[in-house]
């Protein structure tokens, strides 16, 4: 018996939407085998998604599922992991609904430091509405909004995660499933924000015009812009400028959660405890 | 999902749910040891179909089915597999020939299913 991925899907609505060779299904694979590597239940289990062919990933899972607005991923599972601190809370977005509709709030979630896992998924452009530039499309590359090239500086969603204060910050590529698995896991056994950054192919959209057609010809490249971190560090600078280091790129197991602090002000308000100071932290500012 | 079942048919180490496949060839790229192929389907959206050629050249290493973005391909677990008295391959210089022919041969199978 090969590994039963139908406990957790919806079958009903297989064979799924997204296009031949997407990464996006890779990606929903190695979830489903990290969530029964954990072994939680998958009651326990929300995944929040936003609008995107990232946003069918809730679709296919049969956990609790929340299919939100544009980039508003962050917004609806705070509400629901402060609601509910005990279920697990998983937000998956791609690269224009997290940072660019959704940058607000995920740069706040991160500042929270929220027990979420959130997944980005990055294709690198707008895939679902036929390839608008995205915050992480590559400078020079055709899209159909900058058909000369793109001039737009680019994302590093994982400097800026790291930068707003998430306590676990890990990339990987959907090129190396059991390593993204790994990840997975880690990163959703972190309590507090976990942004796990996958890097995914889209050879329809941003490979038809970039000379890469098909879905091997975009994997090469992403497997040519990425380097696993030990060998990131041991680069030159000017090695390092076109390279995204991948794996766990922060692990901060300190930093205060938001819903423990919650748990005080409600302990404060039910008159357990005398109110919250600055003397309580160590950080204040 | 038609009458598929994701269960082993006991006898094979790899099988496809031909309704699922959509033919991105990701899978016969990262076999090592050339199981896999395309073949010519008039009936599928890319005119192309999955199909497993030399499954007795299989070494169980999984590749394919983590890498399947569409539930289509599954390989048999190791230990159940041999328990039903059958083993993986070794890796041989004659599959991994096969497989870099299927990569050239635009990872199209080398019978004549794959011949247009």
């Amino acid at each position: 018996m090969a590994f039963n991925y139908d406990k957790y899907l919806r079958l009903e609505k297989m064979p799924t939407l997204w296009c031949w060779g997407c990464g996006d299904g890779v990606i929903l694979k190695a979830f489903v085998r990290a969530i029964e590597k954990i072994g939680i239940s998958q009651d326990d289990v929300c995944v929040v998604s936003g609008i995107g062919c990232s946003g069918r990933f809730s679709s296919y899972v049969d956990f609790n599922t929340v299919h939100t607005t544009h980039g508003r991923t962050i917004a609806y599972a705070t509400g629901i992991k402060l609601a509910r601190p005990d279920k697990m809370v998983v937000c998956v977005a791609g690269d224009g609904d997290a940072l660019a509709i959704g940058g607000n709030h995920t740069i706040h979630g991160c500042r929270r430091n929220i027990d979420l896992t959130m997944i980005i998924i990055n294709n690198f452009i707008y895939g679902l509405t036929n390839s608008q530039t995205s915050p992480t499309t590559p400078k020079g590359m055709w899209t159909v909004s900058q058909k000369a090239g793109n001039i737009d500086p680019t994302f590093d969603t994982c400097k800026l995660a790291i930068a707003a204060g998430a306590s676990f910050v890990a990339r990987e590529s959907m090129l190396d499933p059991k390593k993204l698995e790994k990840a997975l896991i880690k990163a959703m056994q972190h309590k507090g924000f976990s942004m796990m950054e996958v890097l995914s192919n889209c050879h329809i959209n941003l490979g038809r015009k970039n000379k890469m057609v098909s879905a091997m010809e975009n994997l090469e490249w992403i497997d040519s812009i990425t380097a696993p971190k030990k060998k990131f560090d041991a680069m030159t600078p000017e090695e390092q400028l076109n390279i995204l280091p991948t794996g766990i790129l922060k692990e901060d197991l300190e930093a205060d959660e938001y819903c423990d602090m919650y748990a005080e002000i409600q302990k404060v308000h039910q008159g357990e405890r005398k109110t919250i100071t600055q003397d309580d932290f160590a950080k204040k500012i | 999902m038609g009458t598929f079942k994701t269960e082993n048919p006991g006898n094979q180490p790899v099988w496809v749910n031909t309704s699922n496949c959509k033919a991105c060839d990701i899978c016969v790229s990262v076999c090592p040891t050339g199981v896999l192929g395309m073949k010519y389907e008039s009936t599928s959206t890319l005119g192309a179909m999955i199909s497993v050629n030399n499954p007795e050249s299989c070494i169980g290493c999984v590749e394919c089915e983590l890498s399947c973005p569409d539930f289509a391909i599954y390989v048999a677990d190791r230990q159940e597999y041999k328990a039903a008295g059958f083993s993986f391959a070794k890796i041989t210089d004659e599959a991994k020939e096969r497989q870099a022919a299927i990569v050239a041969n635009n990872y199209m199978s080398l019978s004549e299913q794959g011949v247009k």
